[in-house]
This record gives structure tokens, sequence and C-alpha cells, in this order.
């Protein structure tokens, strides 16, 4: 059978059926001509031959109708008449479709919005080559640094070597560098003079495998190869990514051999990555990439190249065809063991060994690539797509409702031409269609709001001033998604409607409603839609009062510091040339600290490695006598004298850092309160000395003071040990620069920056915030599922609303004769307009009471995202029906009052 | 005389093997053709060739083109494809089988 041949044939036709018509007519008339002749020859008249033709032929007209049936145009027509006359009908009724439209397009939008979040962060793959055969070393949860015996996360550049040449496994093995360095570069003219400002560059260091392995084209140029790769510090090359050669080089198509300084170091151009790639990194898009022969000219100059055990790297390796992931683990593992033991400087004591032996690697697919984002928002991605998921079940509840409703209006209409004889399958068909239609272009507007919607969302998720690069445009996927959304809501919410408008009895619906067909305006099924947006409606709010209340719990949790009014800006430092560890450098941040501190309206100022939210460095504290301790790890943050003054964290004994504390006096440190109580043997351990690390006589320390536990990393975090240090005994290569002060933000502001330039015009400015939006940022998350949910509940609270309101205004117009009846007999309006309300509150009623289970079960599937409450909160509960029920009476109210300003006399002559 | 109506199905089939046999046949002829050869046994509602042959040629069993009768009239002659002849087999064996199974009945029975 030749399917494709078939489809063409009938598609010919479509466009041809006139012909088709015209030669069926005509070959039909040759027969039966024909057939009439021969029957005249054999003598039968003129008049009994015609007969006896037509008889043997059979009915022409039907005939003619099951030959063009065959092609199936019929049935292509008829839709097309249908989506005409279904807009027609549409267009009849504005105000329903508007709000159908409207209700459809946020509900799909919403959706499709949410998806292409989704799709970017956790589902898509990589653009590269057959990304299904890429696999990771690891779990690919860590990036940064370590110097550490063995790491089943991060890998040292020679370890990838040795495992490159001696595995049986991987067709290409590929290393890249687990962080992308932040570097102020300068992009140089063609003369090598830089005219433009540095700028900001994320740059990636990669293997020389890395393009080949992952099968990525350059789409100018080249991309790197292993020749780039083979020996330290001579390929001072790069490739740029699409994005950064657009932007920072205005697409110059004759961007090969421009030239990049990064640091000291000038790079050259040697070819752009295709527009698609982005690295291997969902979330981070570097913008160029350099090999890592290179590492040590890319500040911060990270000397990895040939050191065994310095971990910083994540490995990827592409599968042989047939091998598996099993197969690959073993062969990995088991070369884990002999490189690491086979490495020259391998420190093989005891303890090292039964670590080794303890290690198992785990292989990940890595199809979908890195991603550190993933983590943080799968599970809040999760949540908001079923969120928007109820949102549109409620807008299809709605749209059902209202189509009901006037379908039963156009119930005259479906019958008439039923009795004309139209088949219930061509009447289901058509208003189907109707409702596809009513889909398809609420579905058209739903990819407009979202890509409006995606760029707000970016923003939300981003949390920061610098958007998340991650591509939530138009794309294939996405429409593919939101069709099948769409065609998925209008069957929905079409099909029961279509069914029940024609089921009909039809002498009852001709007679204008006069029979035992009005019973049945107190619609089952109508209540039922009610009754379900209630109950979805319920667990929405209640999930958005959650939300809300667990993001004020956050904000309610005490940091330890004061997260008012204080400035907080990065100074960098790199541009001058400094190694981390020269005195010049201190001085510089001394002078910084004494500059500002004299400032009007600056009460204090301090740099520190860390304040907030910014990841750590963690290490052990070594206490003698607390053999434990070797197993906590201890937040390390190096400040300076006027920290403590600066963020507000009270001393509780002893002394802060001091002027009398210098490079070369008795190393000191400051203890959190935690770390006292728990890492120190009774007593007051002021005076005592530890070690941070390891035991090595420069590690060692006196503590000096004890302050009170401050948050680190986030305000959930139970975590209290901070070890403090001062940056003149420690040297750090800083970042942050924290001022507390009174008065204006940005005049402060303003001052400050001008006074840290005029101590030194080449150090650089960034990152300018408060401490208290620094502290915000760490509830990105929290905040972003609150206001959504929060959102989307009012969505759905106002849906509902418009659902009752229709559904009330429709039962009060269906039972204005019985209300008159009542009228006359002596009801009072209030009577009639409770009857009403009444109705309503039972709806809602039930709603509710569905609703709470649900609600309550699907609250323990967000428990994680909560803080300081439970998933059975009275009060986000109660707050929700008691808005529930306000709504509803509302909506409920206008039909209601129509129905008590019924004229009884008007009511009975209406019959 | 008494005519019988074909067994359901067998149209395609005798559609078929006419025009194997007489190449390339009109409308009338075909059914004038299924006639004879039945010495008119079988009597087919003529206008019935019509859908089927619709049919067929959607399927590309047959092809269609216009020609010039004896009498000077103009009417549309099928032939039979490659696909046509492919499915004539496959008619036929089906057929085969079909009979040879009710033949099989009625003996023991």
């Amino acid at each position: 059978m030749n399917l494709p041949g078939e489809i063409g044939r009938r598609i010919r036709m479509f466009f041809h059926r006139d012909q088709l018509y015209r030669d069926l007519d005509d070959e039909m008339r040759l027969h039966l001509e024909l057939r009439r002749q021969q029957q005249v020859d054999r003598g039968l008249t003129p008049m009994a031959a015609a007969r006896a033709a037509h008889l043997k032929f059979g009915n022409a007209a039907r005939i003619k109708e099951r030959s063009l049936m065959a092609w199936g145009s019929e049935t292509l027509e008829s839709f097309f008449s249908d989506i005409a006359y279904g807009t027609r009908a549409l267009l009849r009724s504005p105000a329903l479709t508007l709000v159908a439209l409207a209700s459809l397009a946020l509900g799909i939008g919403a959706n499709s919005a949410i998806f292409s979040l989704l799709d970017a962060v956790l589902l898509r793959s990589l653009p590269v080559q057959n990304p299904q055969q890429l696999v990771l070393l690891g779990t690919g949860q860590d990036s940064g640094i370590g110097n550490n015996f063995v790491d089943t996360e991060l890998y040292s550049y020679p370890f990838y070597r040795q495992l490159q040449e001696k595995n049986s496994v991987f067709s290409d093995v590929a290393a890249v560098f687990s962080m992308t360095d932040d570097v102020h570069g300068f992009v140089l003219t063609n003369k090598g003079e830089s005219t433009t400002d540095s700028e900001l560059m994320h740059v990636n260091l990669v293997s020389g495998t890395y393009f080949p392995m992952l099968g990525v084209q350059a789409a100018l140029g080249r991309t790197l190869t292993e020749a780039d790769d083979n020996s330290q510090g001579n390929h001072p090359v790069v490739v740029l990514s699409n994005g950064f050669w657009k932007r920072a080089l205005a697409s110059d198509p004759n961007v090969l051999n421009r030239k990049i300084k990064l640091g000291t170091t000038i790079f050259t151009v040697v070819g752009v990555a295709p527009v698609e790639f982005f690295g291997t990194r969902v979330g981070e898009s570097p913008d160029m990439w350099v090999p890592m022969s290179m590492t040590k000219s890319v500040p911060p100059g990270w000397d990895a190249y040939d050191k065994n055990f310095t971990q910083s790297m994540n490995v990827i390796g592409r599968l042989k065809p047939g091998v598996s992931l099993t197969q690959a683990t073993a062969n990995v593992n088991l070369l884990m063991q002999q490189i690491t033991r086979g490495f020259s400087d391998a420190d093989l004591s005891q303890k090292n060994l039964d670590k080794l032996s303890k290690t198992h690697v785990a292989l990940t697919p890595m199809a979908n690539g890195l991603s550190s984002i993933r983590q943080q928002f799968s599970e809040p991605l999760q949540i908001l797509m079923a969120i928007v998921a109820l949102v549109l079940l409620i807008a299809c509840a709605n749209i059902a409702n209202l189509l009901l409703a006037r379908s039963t209006a156009r119930a005259r209409e479906l019958a008439v031409r039923q009795a004309l004889g139209a088949q219930r399958s061509r009447l289901i068909r058509q208003l189907l269609t109707e409702s596809l239609t009513l889909a398809l272009i609420g579905g058209l507007l739903g990819i407009g709001f979202a890509l409006i919607a995606n760029r707000f969302l970016l923003r939300m998720v981003s949390g920061g001033p610098d958007v998340l690069p991650i591509d939530v445009g138009l794309n294939l996927r996405l429409l593919a998604f939101t069709f099948a959304v769409t065609i998925a809501t209008a069957i929905l919410f079409g099909t029961i409607p279509a069914f029940r408008a024609t089921r009909l009895h039809l002498t009852d619906s001709l007679k204008d409603g006069r029979g035992p067909a009005s019973a049945g305006a107190r619609n089952p099924l109508a209540k039922v839609l009610v009754i379900s947006q209630v109950a979805l409606s319920l667990v929405l709010t209640v999930g958005a009062g959650l939300f809300l209340r667990s993001l004020v719990n956050l904000n309610h949790i005490d940091p330890g510091f004061n997260r008012e009014n204080v400035l907080r800006l990065q100074v960098e430092t790199d541009a001058l040339g400094y190694k981390d560890n020269d005195p010049r450098l201190n001085a510089l941040y001394q002078q910084i600290e004494a500059r500002v501190n004299a400032l009007p309206g600056v009460k204090a100022a301090s740099f520190s490695a860390f304040t907030f939210h910014e990841g750590s460095w963690s290490d052990a504290v070594l206490v003698p006598g607390m053999p434990n301790n070797e197993n906590v790890s201890v937040h390390q943050n190096v400040v300076g004298n006027g920290y403590f003054k600066t963020m507000q964290i009270p001393l509780i004994a002893g002394r802060t850092f001091s002027s009398s504390d210098t490079a070369t006096s008795q190393r000191v440190a400051v203890i959190s309160e935690h770390i006292a109580k728990t890492l120190f043997p009774p007593g007051s351990p002021i005076g005592q000395h530890f070690h941070v690390g390891d035991n090595k006589p420069a590690n060692e320390y006196e503590v000096i003071g004890i302050v009170k536990d401050a948050k680190f990393n986030t305000l959930q975090e139970q975590t209290k040990n901070i070890n403090y240090l001062s940056y003149v005994q420690r040297p750090w290569g800083f970042g942050d620069f924290e001022v507390r002060y009174s008065g204006d933000f940005d005049t402060i502001s303003a001052s400050v920056q001008q006074a840290i330039k005029s101590i030194n015009r080449n150090v650089r400015i960034a990152h300018v915030t408060t401490l208290d939006a620094q502290v915000a940022r760490s509830m990105t998350n929290e905040r972003l599922v609150a206001q959504l949910s929060a959102f989307f509940g009012l969505l759905a609270v106002f849906l509902s609303a418009i659902g009752i309101y229709g559904l009330m205004s429709y039962v009060v117009s269906r039972r204005t004769n019985e209300i008159g009846i009542r009228m006359a007999l002596g009801a009072a309006r209030s009577n009639v307009s409770w009857m009403v309300m009444r109705e309503i509150l039972l709806l809602v009623a039930i709603g509710i009471a569905i609703g709470i289970p649900v609600t309550l079960a699907g609250d323990r599937l967000v428990a994680n995202m909560l803080f300081g409450l439970k998933g059975t909160d009275p009060l986000s509960l109660t707050a929700a029906v008691v808005l529930l029920v306000l709504v509803a009476s509302t909506a409920g109210y206008l039909p209601a009052k129509r129905a008590s300003k019924i004229d009884p006399m008007e009511a009975l002559r209406y019959e | 005389m008494s005519r019988d109506e074909i067994p359901p199905g067998t149209l395609y089939l005798l559609i078929l093997k006419t025009l194997a046999l007489h190449r390339k046949l009109h409308g009338y002829e075909i059914a004038e053709a299924i006639e004879q050869r039945s010495e008119d046994i079988l009597q087919i509602e003529e206008g019935s060739l019509y859908p089927a042959l619709q049919r067929m040629l959607i399927k590309g069993w047959v092809v269609a083109e216009w020609g010039v009768t004896a009498g000077n009239r103009r009417a549309r002659y099928y032939t039979l494809t490659a696909d046509g002849k492919k499915q004539l087999t496959l008619e036929l064996s089906k057929f085969h089988r079909i009979m040879g199974a009710v033949a099989k009945v009625i003996q023991t029975a």
C-alpha cells in the first residue's frame, strides 16, 4: 500500500473537485446513454428504455455522493463551513465569546509560559550531536575547585587526561571547568588597541576535546581542538559565543583573528559557536570558550592544568555505541582507583586508601546538560505547572458552563435542524468545531500572552539584575505543547455541552420550554461544573495562602544581623594586577575603609569575603580534645575590623578585630556562639588556640571573641557555624564591601563610590545593592511561587465567580415563571432572593466540602516549599473559605436581586 | 431469468479481473463485460461501479484517462496499474481461500 501517494492524490483532488464533479457527471451520463441505446436496440420504447437504464443504474444522486465521499473532500468541506458557521455563532454572543476567549488565553497562556520555562530548565536536550550518548561523571551537583585526595563530582585535569587515554567505554571524553570565570576583558580593535571600556566576560575553560566530542561545528572559523590544549600556556585562542559576537563585536564578519584581552594576555578569536549552542550548563551561557591549557592566563588564574589533586572539572564522556551505562560505570570506577593511586604525588596514607576504596563514581546521563539552576527550580516549576493546569481546568469548566447555557438557549435551533433531518452526529460535529474554533483562537492569544509573560517570569526567576540566559522564546516544542493543550481544552469543554445540546426531546424544545423540559433548567451538569470550579479554586487559594504565609514567615526570620540600611557593593581589583597576597591590596582595602568611614551619613564600613547568600568557603575547625570537629564543616568568613559593627552582629564575649591585630601579630579569630558551645570543650573558649582545615602551623588561630549566630546562605538554614578571620592576617582577594548608613541610599551610594574611585581610579565597582535586597534574593523561589500562586488563585476565584454568575442568571431567567407564581401567591421579595442565594451557597458549600480533603492531600505535596507552617494551616484554609463564600455571594447577588425584582404579572404573561 | 446479487466484497475483484483481461475499458464496458462473462447471472447495481472506481483511483490500483468510444463519444477509460495487478493477486488468493473454506464446510455438512 502506497500511503503517501494516496494522500497526495486526495489532496490534489481536493483542489480540483469541480473537475471531479464534471468528470463523474460525464461518465455516468455516458453510461446511462449507452444502456438506454442498448435497450432501444432491443426494441423497447424510448421511455421504457430510459426507465430500464435508470433502474439498472441505481440512484444516480446517491451514487455521485458516494463517489465524492470516497475522496473525503466532503468532510473537509463541511469542516470549513462549520468553522464559518461557528465563527458567526460566536460573534452573535460577543460577551460570552469575550469571556471565554479571555479565560482561555489566560489559561492556555499561563500553561505555555510555565511549560517553556520548565522545558528550558528541565526537559530540553542539549543542541549537540546525539545528546543521549553523553554521560557525566558524578551527579553534577557540585561546582568549584578543591584539593582533595578523591572527589566523585569534580576531577583534576590530569585525571581527565588519564581517563581519556585509558578508558574503553567512551568514544571520546571532554572536561569543562565547573565554573565560568567572570573577567573584565577588552575587545581590541584591529590595531590592537582597546578603545572601549572593559566589559564583563563570562569565560569557560574547556579541554580541547570539548567541541569535537559534543560534535558542535563552528558557525564561523573553527572550534577548539586537541591541538589548542596539548601544552600549557602557549595557545592564546578563544571561541566566541554567537550572542557575544553579536553583542560585543556587532556581528563583525571579519571577527577571525580579532583580539580579546583577558587579564594581561591577548587572545586571538579563532571561531564563533553556532547560535543555538550555549555550552553544557543550562542557565549559564559563557561568552567565550578558552582551552584549559590557558587557565593561568584567565583571571583569576586557576592553577589546575597539571595539578593531579586539584579538582575543578566536570568530565563528560560520549558512550561508544552498544556500551551500557553499567559497563561504563564499571570501567570508570576501575580506572578511578588505578589513576588516583598511579599519580606520582599521591598521598597513599591508610586513611586516603580507605577513602578511595569506598569511593564510587555514579555516571549520570546528561542529554539535558548540567545545571545548577535545575535543582533549584525544578520543584517550584513543577508546582507552578500543576497550578496553571488547575487554572486551565477551571477555565474549561467555565466555558463548558457558558456553552451549556448557550446551547440550551439554542435548543430551538438545534431541534429544528434535527427535525429537518440533520443527523445528531453531524450536529455534534458542528458544535465541536465551534468549540475548536474558540479554543484555537484562545490558543493563539495564549501564545501571545505566554511570550509576554515569559519575559516577566524570567526576570522574576532570575531574582537579580542579570536575567538568566535561558531560551524561553517561541519554538516548535512550545507550539506543539500549546496546540496539544488547546485541543485537549476544546475536547474538555466542548464535548459534554455538544452531547447534551443534541439530546433533546424534540417536541418539548419546539414548544419553547413549555413542557417538562423546563424542569431540566435545574441543570445538574452545570451545577457539577460550578461545584468542581469551587473545589479547585479552594485548592488554589489555600495553596496561595500557604505560600504567601510561608514567605512572610521567612521574612520574619531573624538573620542574626540587621539587614536594613546597609549598602553593599563589590570592589574588583583584578585590573590592578596584584596577586591575592600582595600587601598593597590590604593597604588599599584599609584606605578605602577609612575614607568611607569618614563620610557623612556612614556609620560603619568593612570588607568581607561574604555577606549573605554568596556561596561559602567551608573548612573544619580543629580544637585539641575535640576529635569529631573534623567532620563538621564551618563557614569561614574573612572580614575587616568594622564588619561586626557594620552588620550589627552583637558581640557576646571578648573583643572583635582591631588595629592591634596585624599581619605579624598572633593570628586571631572570632567565633559564633554555636561554635563556642559545640566545637570547644566546656568553659570559655576565649584565649584557646585551634586550627582551620589542617594542623599546619600557618593555620593556627587564637579565639578572641564570641559573636551571636547569624545566617550565612539562606534564611531557612539551621547551620550556625561561622568562624571569622581578619583579612589583615589572612589575605583574601575581596569582593564584598558593606557600608552601614543613615539617610538616602542614592546619595550615600554615590558618595561611597566616589570615595573609592578617588583612592584608586582603576578599581571597578560592581553589583551595587542593599543587604536587604541580597537577603530578598535568597527567597527568589519562595517569592516567585507565592506571587504567581496568589495571582492564579485570584484568577481561579474570578473565573469561578463568572461561572456562578452565569449559572445563576440562567437559572433565574428559566425560573421567571415559577418565581412569578410564588410571588403572586404571596412570597416576599426577600424570600425569593434568599431562595436564589440559598442555591448558590449550597453549591459553594458542596464545592468547599469536596475541596477541603483535596486541598489537604495536595498541600502535603508542597510541604517542602513551605516554611514555618504545616499543610493543614487553619488560617489559610479559613481565609480561602471566607474569600470564596464572599466572592460567590457577590457573584450570586445580582441574579438574586434580579429574581426579587420580578413583577408577578410580567412573569405570568412571560409564558 | 433470475439474476443474483454479487457476494459482498467481490466487486473490486470483478473490476480488477475484468480490467486485467481487457486492458482498457470505460465504466459501461466494465459493467457489460462482467455481466456477459457471468452469463448474465451476476447482476451489479451498475451505478455502484463508480464509487468503487473512485476508491480504486485513490488507492492507485487503476488510472483513468479520457478517450473516445467507437461511437465517437467522450469516455473515461480505466487501466490497471502495477499496484492494481498486485492487488488482483491478493484479492484472488483471498477469494480462493474463502471459497475453499466455504466448500469444505458445505462438503462435511
